[in-house]
């Protein structure tokens, strides 16, 4: 332990610990304020005199209750959640093969076909939506949400493969030799061995891809058009500025809303997920 | 009269007796994308109506109403993916720039445009494409200067200045007291074309010639232009307003932050509408300080104005071309167009002259009164050059606006205008 | 049968097949079985997705960018038109300029303060999961919904920070946050900065937690001091990781959209547009679709170059 004098603590320590926190959770708390606070109160000019920004005394549910009745708010809560796990699901599952087969399996091409599914990271989503948007439509699934669904895997697939492939590496070829000594096949021993060990890992990848699904913006912006078929981040843009008004009650009722669900995985799972972090990192 | 005559006769006759509209395939819909309405009671109207198109066409007619600035782009999307709204409304002059992927609709225009008068001028340049309409006028969106009538009398001035001296004069005095002009420059589709081309004729600058081939910009007038908003800019107005969209000046203005600025009616109408939320710094109402002046005010080269026309266009993919259209003749009716239109109360006025001539005119506050007869002053985008798909690349690519927006921001007004013009010819000249 | 093991010169270990089981080899089985044919099924869902939705659009892009399609008019092959326009557009030149600035300013704040950050969490205190888990909490929420809530902090009527530094004296007039090109430009990276730092602060910190301590103690009897300290121990280990960590992060960043798109629009007057924001204003709002996409592909090169320099570095200092 290195030693050091309580006033040295202060200042290196507890200070620049609580101005971080400050600085992280301020916007948050200005949301839940903003949230809460009267129209008559929101729009008070910043130097007037009136004006109290930081807190309330006549909170109000009123903007919450108009995002549920007046927008299509609950659908994109469902939309937005359906097309995360379902996408996280086949990510996953094209992960999880796919970080075997790189990780483990020796084949002709498996260092090009490694890099390559790396590359695809570099594609920028904006040069591909509007190609997309062709496909898309020739498959018919214009404005539905397996648009989303099929395209989301194009990024969630390659990490949730390095995070993975990473994460096989770590665990002994041993076991799975032992398994087939004992009669397994190598895909038994794939599924029965190793798959069970690496559930770590995979909660991690799943919970990693669930919130980057959640956050996705510029395809859902393009595929998707009617209101009800919107996911969140989407919906929030679009339909809470409307006219002449951005209705701000509504929007930041709309923030903290649409990132409960995924704040609530993330609590949950908080050691998954920063383990998903760092092994992809290190994968 | 011989047999088939009579089982015509009778047979027409069979319809109209049984009050049968022409029905349409079983759960045809039909899907109109419009913008939300700065004038929320005008799309509550609409959606009003929806179930009474429904009925008399035969079909389940459905509105869906968009953010304006994502209008462009949902048109786009839908015309690349081929599916989509059977109709989309068209601001500006956007027909010149989907031709292509619009149906033509003179036959519901010409009978409609003749029987009232015919359309404003600002149509046959917006609406028209190569002696064809590609799209149905719907209205106006007229402007005019929003300002404290409080506030210029305790400075002493009665009537709103007529020329922009005498008007950057009396900004610069509200904007010592801490109230000064709004105006909205950021990349929003209302408020800052309709401020930034008037404003440019009204020094005598122009993106082109009459014949809309040859790039005009680099002008006299342009650069009086820049380089009196730049000092208009500092004495006068607020410096935020690089960042406004069209909502920005209305909120500002709503909160007493600003004593004048170039809106629609939406900030009389709405002030009216929630008098009880918008206060001014007495406790009074508002709206009852609300006044508009009719014009901008007047340059050296004359006093212009530019207003925004609305339209439906049908999309060439639709599937239901003959329905849309059957729906376009049914919103126009007058009984259904003219509740739609009092709703209102001057902020979307008539396409035709038609409606300048409503009692909702003697009804309606005197302020409001000014946009009676407003649509018949405007001019449209490209001016004096004809209103092509270029002229609307170029308002879509804020050229002007932005011209405007780099001299405030600092750069020197030649170079700012210089550089618009540079931007102009890529567009014009390919 | 094959011969039972031994154990190899080398080390290698032979896996003895067990008897009648195995040799039943159905052809499934023996599919399985080959490493080359299994992989080959394993991949088979992978590379199918990613490459009609990937790869085909790609390639699709590419064509697009060396054509003049617009909406609704299928356009004809011109070449590199596209590109020769967009370099000589003073817009995209500062687009192009500002993505790099935004890049480069973002990455190194994230860096600096994630690595202060981790460095702070490397000790253990009381309520050290609770802080770490709120730390993060920017990193999870939507980009989108986040930088509403900082539009609206710097609202240029409402802004609260413009209040308190009104209450506190420091100003008498409005900062222009984001009325101003270079004021929005540095709001954008605060933004992005706040946004990004709890990744750079949870990775270094996991490559922290690598660091034997004694190595720290061993240092500070030597005399080191903190600072002396963590330049010539921790940060020599910690290399690897934030090499991957950056990289990471400037992909992300470079081809930033939804931040942008939200805080400014490209706004005031385009000064703050990024290549992904202005291709999408000109290939989706203006719809020149041809141009758009050249845009975009002009991304592309740079991410190339500059992922492929660090993993070079990172394969000498791995290799070091």
């Amino acid at each position: 332990m290195v030693i050091e004098r309580p006033w040295k603590r202060w200042v290196y320590f507890y200070i620049p610990l609580t101005v971080f926190l400050i600085g992280t959770l301020f916007p948050f708390y200005w949301m839940l304020i903003t949230a809460i606070r009267p129209d008559a109160e929101l729009y008070r000019s910043w130097r007037a005199v009136n004006n109290a920004p930081f807190w309330t005394l006549n909170p109000t549910l009123e903007h919450f209750r108009d995002l549920f009745q007046k927008t299509t708010f609950p659908h994109w809560l469902w939309n937005t959640f359906f097309i995360a796990v379902i996408s996280t699901g086949i990510s996953l599952f094209c992960g999880l093969l796919a970080g075997y087969a790189l990780a483990r399996l020796k084949f002709p091409m498996a260092g090009a076909l490694g890099t390559s599914i790396f590359v695809t990271y570099l594609v920028p989503p904006t040069l591909l939506f509007i190609p997309l948007a062709d496909i898309i439509r020739n498959f018919q699934l214009g404005n539905t949400p397996w648009a989303l669904i099929l395209t989301y895997p194009t990024f969630l697939i390659p990490f949730c493969t390095w995070l993975l492939m990473g994460y096989f590496k770590t665990i002994p070829k041993e076991l799975e030799e032992c398994a087939r000594i004992d009669g397994a096949t190598r895909f038994g021993a794939m599924l029965r061995i190793i798959f069970p060990i690496a559930v770590p890992g995979i909660l991690s990848a799943g919970i990693f891809a669930f919130t980057l699904s959640w956050n996705e913006f510029i395809y859902a912006l393009v595929f998707l058009s009617s209101p009800e078929r919107k996911t969140v981040p989407v919906g929030v843009v679009s339909e809470m500025i409307r006219g002449d008004i951005y209705f701000w009650g509504q929007l930041m009722a709309g923030a903290l809303l649409g990132s409960i669900p995924v704040a609530l995985v993330y609590s949950f799972f908080v050691e998954y997920y920063v383990t998903g972090l760092t092994g992809s990192v290190k994968g | 009269m011989n047999r088939r005559r009579f089982l015509q006769l009778s047979g027409i006759a069979g319809i109209l007796a049984a009050h049968r509209a022409p029905s349409f395939a079983q759960g045809t819909k039909l899907h109109i994308v419009r913008w939300v309405d700065f004038i929320p009671e005008a799309d509550v109207e609409l959606k009003r109506q929806a179930p009474e198109a429904s009925k008399a066409l035969g079909a389940e007619v459905t509105f869906e109403f968009i953010n304006a600035n994502d209008l462009q782009p949902r048109i786009t999307a839908a015309i690349q993916s081929g599916s989509g709204a059977d109709i989309i409304q068209m601001l500006w002059n956007w027909p010149h720039l989907y031709a292509n992927a619009l149906v033509d609709v003179s036959d519901v225009a010409e009978p409609i445009g003749k029987s009232q008068g015919g359309f404003y001028d600002i149509f046959s340049a917006s609406a028209k494409v190569g002696g064809k309409w590609l799209s149905m006028p719907h209205g106006v969106g007229a402007n005019a200067i929003a300002y404290r009538r409080s506030w210029f009398n305790e400075i002493g001035v009665k009537e709103f200045p007529k020329t922009w001296d005498e008007y950057r004069d009396v900004g610069k005095k509200l904007k010592a007291k801490g109230k000064p002009v709004g105006q909205a420059l950021g990349h929003s589709f209302g408020d800052p074309p309709t401020f930034a081309y008037p404003f440019l004729w009204d020094f005598g600058g122009a993106e082109v010639d009459k014949t809309g081939k040859k790039v005009v910009l680099n002008s006299k007038g342009s650069i009086e232009a820049v380089k009196f908003l730049q000092a208009f800019w500092k004495d006068a107005c607020d410096e935020g307003g690089l960042a406004w969209d069209d909502t920005n000046n209305n909120r500002a203005f709503h909160a007493g932050e600003i004593s004048a600025t170039l809106n629609g009616a939406s900030i009389y109408i709405v002030a009216k509408r929630q008098k009880e939320k918008i206060k001014d710094e007495k406790g009074e109402p508002l709206v009852q300080d609300i006044e508009h002046a009719a014009l901008m005010p007047k340059g050296p080269a004359g006093q212009f104005a530019l207003y925004v026309p609305f339209q439906h266009s049908i999309m060439k993919y639709s599937p239901n071309q003959k329905l849309a259209k059957d729906f376009l003749k049914w919103l126009h009716q007058d009984a259904n167009y003219g509740k739609w239109f009092e709703v209102n109360e001057g902020y979307s006025v008539g396409s035709t002259k038609k409606w300048e001539e409503n009692p909702m005119w003697g009804r309606i506050d005197k302020p409001l009164q000014v946009f009676r007869q407003a649509a018949r002053a405007s001019l449209m985008l490209g001016h004096p050059g004809p209103a092509s798909a270029k002229a609307t690349e170029a308002y879509t690519k804020y050229i002007i606006v932005d011209m405007f927006a780099k001299g405030v921001q600092g750069t020197k007004a030649e170079d700012a205008v210089k550089w618009a013009e540079g931007e102009l010819k890529k567009i014009y000249e390919g | 049968m094959k011969k039972p093991i031994a154990g190899g010169a080398n080390g290698s270990v032979v896996v003895a097949l067990p008897h009648p089981r195995a040799q039943q080899s159905r052809p499934v089985t023996r599919l399985l079985e080959s490493e080359r044919l299994l992989a080959v099924v394993l991949l088979a869902p992978t590379v199918l997705l990613l490459g009609m939705f990937i790869a085909y659009p790609f390639v699709s892009g590419v064509w697009l960018s060396l054509s003049n399609t617009s909406v609704g008019n299928p356009g004809h092959f011109v070449g590199l038109h596209n590109f020769a326009k967009a370099w000589d557009d003073s817009i995209f030149q500062q687009a192009f300029r500002n993505t790099f600035f935004y890049t480069f300013w973002a990455t190194v704040f994230k860096l600096a303060l994630g690595m202060w950050l981790a460095l702070l969490l490397n000790r253990s205190f009381r309520g050290k999961r609770l802080v770490r888990a709120s730390m993060l909490l920017p990193f999870i929420i939507p980009t989108v919904l986040s930088t509403f809530a900082w539009r609206w902090m710097f609202d240029p009527t409402f802004s609260v920070l413009n209040w308190l530094l009104y209450r506190t004296g420091f100003i008498v007039t409005k900062i222009p946050f984001l009325s101003d090109g270079v004021y929005g430009m540095w709001c954008a990276i605060v933004v992005n900065t706040w946004r990004g730092m709890p990744f750079f602060a949870i990775t270094l910190l996991a490559g922290l937690q690598t660091i034997n301590p004694d190595l720290h103690e061993a240092a500070s009897l030597d005399g080191a001091n903190g600072w002396k300290r963590f330049w010539h121990v921790t940060w020599p280990l910690l290399k690897p990781v934030t090499l991957v960590v950056v990289v990471f992060s400037i992909i992300q960043t470079f081809s930033d959209f939804q931040l942008i798109y939200v805080l400014t629009g490209g706004g005031p007057a385009n000064s703050t547009h990024l290549l992904a924001t202005y291709a999408y204003q000109v290939g989706v709002a203006t719809g020149l679709l041809g141009e758009g996409a050249a845009i975009s592909l002009f991304m592309l090169p740079v991410l190339f170059i500059v992922v492929w320099v660090q993993l070079r570095y990172l394969r000498r200092l791995e290799g070091a």
